[in-house]
């Protein structure tokens, strides 16, 4: 048996934060400036009681209705979250009885950020190629809003939530070539950059937020993310390039063999630095977070879904897909698309 | 790189008319300067010299001279 990607499908909530308003609570800024230098035009805002299992339980409604699978099929839900409705019980647990899947069927919740999508995909592949399960439910689900202190302009404009569910199945024909559906992958780690992207307070080291020293930069209180844009911005410049290069040697691919580029979607400067370090072409490389923002771990299938529907993405293209953030932590694969 | 070629990249990059810096302006007070500009430059550096300069010495230049410094340094470095 071999793993692919069957099926994908988001949802973004009701909220919107746009640029009018940012112009509005940042004096100086204009939303043309914010539009041109994020390559954002708005952000969608979960409610306060808007939680990523809510955001996630839409996404995944939306995917059985395409008709691929039906959710008594599912026989493994993975959930990336780094900002789950309770510290336990697991919220995949919760989202197993929400979805009305099978009892059957393990959950698990992991905390990853940026590069958790792909990592996602290489549980998911380990799951079904060793027989353990043959329809998993993939669902990255975010509200990292709720971290944002209203007046960290470094931060307020980039980020916004949503939710992805993806659907990776066993299927019993491999595509031509030697490549598998999805694979092989790299992964890095670096915590030596923890400090760099981080929300301090919450917790077991500082469980509450309550009468804690104020946190640094432009952040308030340690229970905001604070993020240290350069040194992030440093961190991706180092190892982005490197993994999609230890990537294609892996793979025995250079970069002209591959039909599409899915980054994760930090924010566009970063994005085109990126392109034009790697010398790819911008036909082939998807920047895709103008009405969305950066929404972590949902940003990469948000951009596959985008390039399927803009007819950039048919069947059997090879597509590479990079993750890389908070931890620090990356990952990158190859997939053959057989959405 | 010489300090006139790094005065012209940095104008360049921070989209200044040619000539305007002289080494001793205050980043902060520059026209165009924002949170992305350090970024900015940080890419800058990444394109023209092939490494990323170390994001919170970036963060941490008051003035051009002192980011002519981290540049210089960065060149050396390389050409080492």
């Amino acid at each position: 048996m071999f793993a692919a990607i069957r099926a994908i499908e988001y949802h973004l909530p009701e909220g919107m934060l746009t640029n009018d308003e940012l112009a509005c609570a940042f004096p100086g800024w204009t939303p043309e400036k914010i539009a041109a230098k994020t390559g954002i035009v708005q952000r969608r805002i979960t409610a306060p009681q808007e939680c990523a299992s809510d955001l996630a339980v839409v996404a995944a409604r939306k995917l059985f209705a395409g008709g691929t699978c039906r959710p008594e099929e599912i026989d493994f839900i993975l959930l990336c979250t780094q900002s789950p409705d309770y510290f336990l019980p697991t919220t995949a647990c919760i989202l197993q009885d929400r979805l009305g899947l099978p009892t059957s069927a393990g959950a698990l919740d992991y905390n990853l950020g940026c590069s958790g999508f792909v990592y996602g995909l290489s549980l998911a592949k380990g799951l079904i190629e060793t027989g353990q399960a043959a329809n998993v439910l993939l669902l990255t689900a975010e509200t990292y809003s709720k971290f944002l202190h209203p007046d960290d302009r470094s931060v307020r404009p980039l980020f916004g939530d949503a939710a992805a569910a993806t659907l990776v199945q066993a299927r019993p024909d491999a595509p031509d070539g030697d490549l598998p559906w999805i694979g092989p992958f790299v992964f890095g780690t670096d915590g030596k950059g923890m400090e760099n992207l981080i929300v301090r307070a919450g917790g077991m080291r500082q469980p509450t937020n309550d009468a804690l020293p104020h946190g640094r930069g432009s952040v308030p209180s340690a229970g905001h993310l604070f993020m240290n844009g350069p040194e992030i911005f440093t961190f991706a410049l180092r190892a982005v390039p490197q993994a999609v290069q230890a990537l294609l040697d892996r793979a025995e691919r250079t970069i002209d063999d591959i039909d599409l580029f899915v980054f994760h979607q930090a924010n566009r400067y970063m994005l085109e630095h990126l392109r034009d370090k790697l010398k790819i072409p911008p036909e082939k490389f998807v920047v895709a977070m103008s009405h969305v923002g950066n929404t972590v771990s949902s940003t990469i299938p948000i951009a596959l879904k985008d390039a399927v529907d803009r007819q950039l993405l048919q069947v059997s293209k090879l597509v590479l897909l990079v993750g890389f953030g908070v931890g620090y932590s990356w990952a990158a694969t190859l997939i053959r698309s057989s959405l | 790189m010489t300090r006139q070629d790094a005065l012209r990249l940095l104008e360049k990059t921070l989209e200044l008319a040619p000539h305007t810096l002289t080494g001793g302006e205050t980043l902060r007070n520059l026209e165009n300067w924002d949170s992305l500009s350090t970024m900015m430059i940080i890419a800058m550096a990444d394109k023209e010299l092939g490494l990323p300069l170390p994001g919170n010495r970036v963060a941490q230049c008051q003035t051009v001279d002192e980011l002519l410094a981290l540049l210089a340094n960065a060149s050396a470095k390389r050409a080492a």
